[in-house]
């Protein structure tokens, strides 16, 4: 582009931009949080779910192998893998967490062998103390100093321990020699890890045969940081959900974006017909409008950049809260902006606000010289190509139905995703038709209730219809969206509260102290169920044991429970429909297992099928007898009776305790009977209906980041009403000043922008309900099942959606205040006689 | 009493003077030509006559009410009850059928049987058969007859007209002024219009001539 053509881009363009600052800038601020928005949910996203290996893996180091097993790796296989004539580096480790009892934070709590993992430095007095139990060190983020005392729960045990030096690269983890914390922890002579470092002189893959050769069965060898990479894989559905829903703001702002250059298209049509006419060609026409675009997306993404960093700090907590409650333990990295990412995120912007501009562009390019065509012939232009609208948005509509219909690709719900966007593509070429009758068949009746304003706000929307359809599409897509999420995360609360109904029976819960983790399982003694059984106002008490496995390269949770107990209190539901007594009467005793639903679903598992396990030094099958929903966690449950478990794994110390007390005992006297029986263990109580209140706590958080999404999603819908309405004041501003002519009251100009708004509103509504259920059945039936593998039972959330959706009509108008103002006060004889 | 009274009426524009010293009465049934170059004046007079602008010093008096000391709300009963507008651009509103154009000012008024009044207008200019039609259907001295049928379908006092035939060629122009000629014998509607051509200004009963915002001469036309 020469310099003549930039000298015609800036007069043509760039000035009447400037010109309008307000609207420019609220198109620039949609693009700036579309952008934010998507930024915003990589960065905390990558801060949350990449925070889990820190500590413990960085204190690690780089290593090639691991050896781990369910139920803790012997002893033994250390000392057969020190005995083979290879110059091997073992270092062995045991990998559990503690509270910190003043903040109730869980920190890693690792126990090294402090001469072959070098854990040490200057500030050390000596390896020999930390054989002591009470001698901790710790990592600098941890925020102690040598010689602090700090008190630390460590399963239901709370003691002080002194703080005897400082790690480095540890984060925030509590490091100690394997000796005490073998004891602190009740490991006896197991570890949980073996790491192995091999020497070059051989291929990885001849070592890993060496090393297996050298390991007793039922021991998982796999390269160093398989746990980690796991996770990942298991983090990797729920970020893309979460990616997915950022890019909604996205998709909204690129709706404004094509409103913004339509409006300037079809202001300037006369313009453009004369600037071909003095020589311009098409491809200087099509370049100027996308060279708008590119400089209201660079604006906005580079201001979206600078937000998103914001944002993302402010985010962070809620996405580590969300990975931390249903994946995996985590502390939230430092968020990590790196130039790479800023000029992506730029680039979105460009890219989007360029992708957006380019059919009006085109429009622009295909005028006519010397054409000045009413802006009336071009509105019944658009009416006029309402069928063959109609007939494209039905073809999409039943592209979107096949999509629905096909399984996930990858793992992920490609399809289902696919199956969203033809919905709102769908939509958004229903929505002229929807415009045009709405408008006409409210239009009389509104003048007759409402006055001449509201007739001429209906005509004014009904007149200009493309404007309108695009309007109400950006409105009525993050208003779907709303109605979706909050039609699915209703539906979904809706069947865990019923799922809790089911499952939880007994009157106590008993947990060890500290907030509890999907991946942790810390132990109550199992001294304390004998003392709980004896107590007279037990009918019955239920131990179950969870531990962390990996199965077929993802993380799962094994527990074990007693079956008797289950069969005769449990009102598990069953896919199969199986009474629970009946399904536990055939687990109790035998090596068979029921799983979850998520773990069902995840592994492609089914009642019949048999899964090979690997516990405690064994390899067993164990056969699926049932599935059954469970909402609890995402990773999956394979569940087996509690007998079955300790002949594997022979820990008895249960991870949690629920207690039937016997009929006629009033919660507060079993209650108090088990707090005299638990005395000094911190191990915390709840009640039924305190454990479920804190469930849906729980949940509720877990979906806070969600609607803030949507939040943000309708936040820049209603900015762009704003800036769209400032665009038709200016747009229509000749015909308010001929009211003014025609006897009408400024007051009369206000309340026709705000009944614009109002309708605006409304029709955005209707439109954003019909495809916001429809989304709602693709995300509930669809998408989560293929991506988290639940099975959620449709439930119309009404109070959520009415009040949802009357914000969102509120800032609808109110978003109309200001360019209401400004038409007020246009001076009527300027504008009328601008001609 | 005239309808429309300019005693000393002075109009300025960021010290720019539009109209200076401007005194000037029309009787009721007049029909007044306002004549001068561009730039002289006229559509300020028109606006200050029509309530739409205050002066910046001198009284206006329409129909017995001092507009120029008036407030912005009723001025805007000023102009719903007693004027009417006609531009030379016609100003019907694209998204509105033509007669639902002509109500608009009954509508805005919130006058009773609006949609009766404005078929009878339409009906006047000869325009009833083309009621439900889109201002864009029209031709152009089509569309300035429904202007004309809007601005006296409140039966206002005073009817300007800003150069009404200036966008149409003059066998339709013609024919447009002389059914402003009509409104004025049969109505006894004052009619003041700007215009440039001496053929419209040959129709009224009185020539005003303004040069550099004043009055030059008035007279017989």
């Amino acid at each position: 582009m020469n310099h003549a053509y930039l000298t015609i881009f800036y007069r043509l363009i760039l000035r009447p931009l400037s010109r309008e600052s307000v609207r420019t800038a609220l198109t620039t601020a949609a693009v700036a949080l579309g952008v934010a928005v998507v930024l915003a949910i990589e960065l905390a996203g990558e801060a949350a779910a990449g925070s889990f290996r820190s500590s413990v893996e960085t204190l690690a180091g780089r290593g090639d192998f691991e050896v781990t097993a369910t139920g803790g790796v012997p002893a033994e296989a250390l000392t057969r893998l020190a005995l083979l004539p290879y110059a091997l580096r073992l270092r062995p480790r045991i990998e559990d967490y503690a509270v910190v009892a003043a903040t109730n934070r869980v920190v890693p709590f690792i126990g090294v062998d402090m001469l072959a993992d070098g854990a040490h430095n200057a500030e050390d007095t000596g390896s020999s103390e930390f054989q002591r139990g009470d001698f901790i060190r710790v990592g600098k983020e941890a925020g102690w100093k040598t010689g602090d005392r700090v008190r630390l729960i460590v399963n239901d045990e709370s003691a002080e321990y002194t703080v005897r030096g400082i790690v480095d690269g540890a984060g925030d983890a509590i490091v100690t020699d394997l000796a005490p914390a073998a004891r602190l922890l009740g490991r006896g002579t197991m570890l949980d890890r073996i790491l192995v470092d091999v020497p070059a002189s051989r291929p990885l893959e001849q070592w890993e045969a060496i090393l297996r050769a050298a390991l007793p069965d039922g021991l998982t060898l796999a390269p160093q940081g398989a746990r980690t990479e796991e996770n990942r894989r298991m983090l990797g559905a729920f970020r893309w959900n979460l990616r997915v829903l950022s890019y909604i703001a996205l998709v909204v702002g690129a709706f404004l974006i094509y409103n913004t250059i339509s409006v300037s298209v079809v202001r300037r049509r006369e313009e453009i017909g004369i600037m071909r006419a003095l020589g311009a060609t098409r491809v200087g026409v099509l370049g100027a409008f996308l060279l708008e675009a590119a400089c209201l997306g660079l604006a906005g993404g580079i201001a979206g950049v600078a937000l998103g960093r914001l944002m993302a700090t402010a985010s962070v907590r809620l996405v580590a809260a969300t990975v931390e409650s249903l994946y995996v333990s985590s502390t939230p990295a430092p968020i990590a902006l790196s130039w790479g990412v800023a000029l992506a995120g730029i680039a979105i912007g460009v890219l989007v606000s360029v992708v957006s501009a380019a059919a009006p562009a085109w429009e622009a390019s295909r005028v006519a010289p010397v054409e000045a065509m009413a802006r009336g012939r071009r509105d019944h232009d658009v009416r006029m190509h309402q069928w063959r609208d109609l007939g494209c948005g039905a073809a999409l509509a039943l592209a979107a139905w096949w999509a629905s219909r096909q399984p996930a690709a990858g793992g992920k719900p490609l399809f289902g995703y696919l199956a969203g966007l033809l919905m709102i593509g769908a939509s958004a070429l229903a929505i002229p038709s929807l415009v045009s009758v709405v408008a006409r068949a409210t239009g009389a009746a509104a003048g007759r209730i409402f006055g001449v304003e509201a007739l001429l706000a209906s005509r004014s929307l009904a007149g200009s219809l493309r404007r309108t359809a695009v309007l109400v599409g950006a409105l009525s897509t993050a208003i779907a969206m709303l109605s979706a999420v909050g039609i699915m995360v209703g539906s979904f609360r809706q069947t865990v509260l019923l799922w809790m109904e089911d499952r939880l029976q007994a009157d106590l819960y008993l947990r060890p102290a500290g907030a509890p983790g999907t991946d942790r399982h810390p132990t109550i003694a199992a001294d304390l169920a004998a003392r709980l059984e004896a107590i007279p106002e037990v009918a019955a008490i239920d131990q179950f044991r969870a531990y962390e496995i990996s199965y077929e390269g993802m993380p799962a949770t094994l527990g074990g429970g007693d079956a008797r107990i289950a069969g005769r209190y449990g009102r598990r539901a069953f896919l199969s429909g199986a009474r629970p007594a009946e399904v536990f009467a055939q687990l109790a005793g035998h090596d068979r297992v029921i799983v979850s639903e998520a773990f069902a679903n995840k592994h492609a598992v089914k009642r019949g099928d048999t899964l090979q396990l690997a516990l405690g030094g064994r390899r067993a099958g164990f056969r699926v007898i049932d599935v059954y929903g469970d909402y609890s966690n995402e990773r999956g449950y394979i569940i087996m009776d509690r007998g079955t478990l300790l002949k594997y794994l022979p820990d008895p110390a249960p991870s949690n305790v629920a207690v039937y007390l016997r009929p006629g005992t009033t919660l507060e006297d079993g209650r108090r009977a088990v707090e005299t029986a638990l005395a000094g263990r911190k191990v915390m109580i709840f009640t039924n209906r305190s454990l479920r209140e804190e469930a849906i706590r729980v949940f509720d958080r877990t979906f806070a980041i969600t609607y803030a999404l949507e939040a943000v999603a309708v936040f820049v819908a209603v900015m762009g009403v704003a800036g769209a309405l400032l665009a038709l004041v200016i747009d229509r501003r000749r015909e308010f000043g001929l009211l003014r002519f025609l006897g009408g009251s400024t007051g009369q100009i206000r309340r026709i922008i705000l009944f614009e708004a109002g309708l605006l509103g409304l029709l955005a509504n209707i439109a954003g309900v019909v495809l916001g259920f429809w989304l709602s059945l693709l995300l509930i039936f669809v998408i989560n099942r293929q991506s988290f593998g639940w099975t959620i039972q449709f439930h119309w959330p009404v109070a959520v959606l009415v009040s949802a959706l009357s914000m969102v009509y509120a800032a609808t108008v109110l978003a109309a205040l200001y360019p209401s103002q400004v038409a007020a006060k246009l001076v009527p004889i300027e504008v009328i006689h601008e001609d | 009493m005239p309808l429309l009274r300019f005693n000393r009426v002075s109009k300025s524009y960021a010290s720019m003077p539009a109209l200076t010293e401007v005194s000037l009465d029309v009787e009721r049934g007049e029909f007044v030509a306002l004549v001068g170059r561009s730039g002289c004046g006229k559509s300020t007079l028109l606006n200050v006559a029509g309530a739409m602008d205050f002066p910046t010093s001198g009284e206006v008096v329409l129909d017995g009410v001092v507009t120029s000391s008036l407030g912005e709300a009723a001025l805007t009963l000023v102009r719903r009850e007693k004027v009417g507008f006609i531009f030379q651009s016609f100003q019907l509103l694209a998204s509105l059928s033509v007669v639902e154009n002509v109500e608009l000012p009954l509508l805005l008024a919130r006058r009773r049987r609006a949609r009766e009044t404005a078929l009878d207008s339409l009906s006047e200019v000869e325009m009833q058969g083309f009621a439900a039609r889109l201002p864009y259907q029209l031709s152009g001295g089509e569309m300035q007859r429904v202007a004309i049928a809007r601005a006296l379908v409140h039966a206002p006092a005073l009817l300007l007209a800003d150069e009404p035939t200036g966008n149409l060629d003059s066998a339709t122009g013609d024919a447009i002024l002389q059914l402003l000629r009509r409104i004025a014998d049969r109505r006894q509607t004052t009619i003041l219009m700007a215009t440039h051509s001496a053929e419209a200004a040959g129709m009224t009963d009185t020539v005003v001539r303004l040069r550099d915002g004043r009055v030059q001469d008035g007279g017989p036309a």
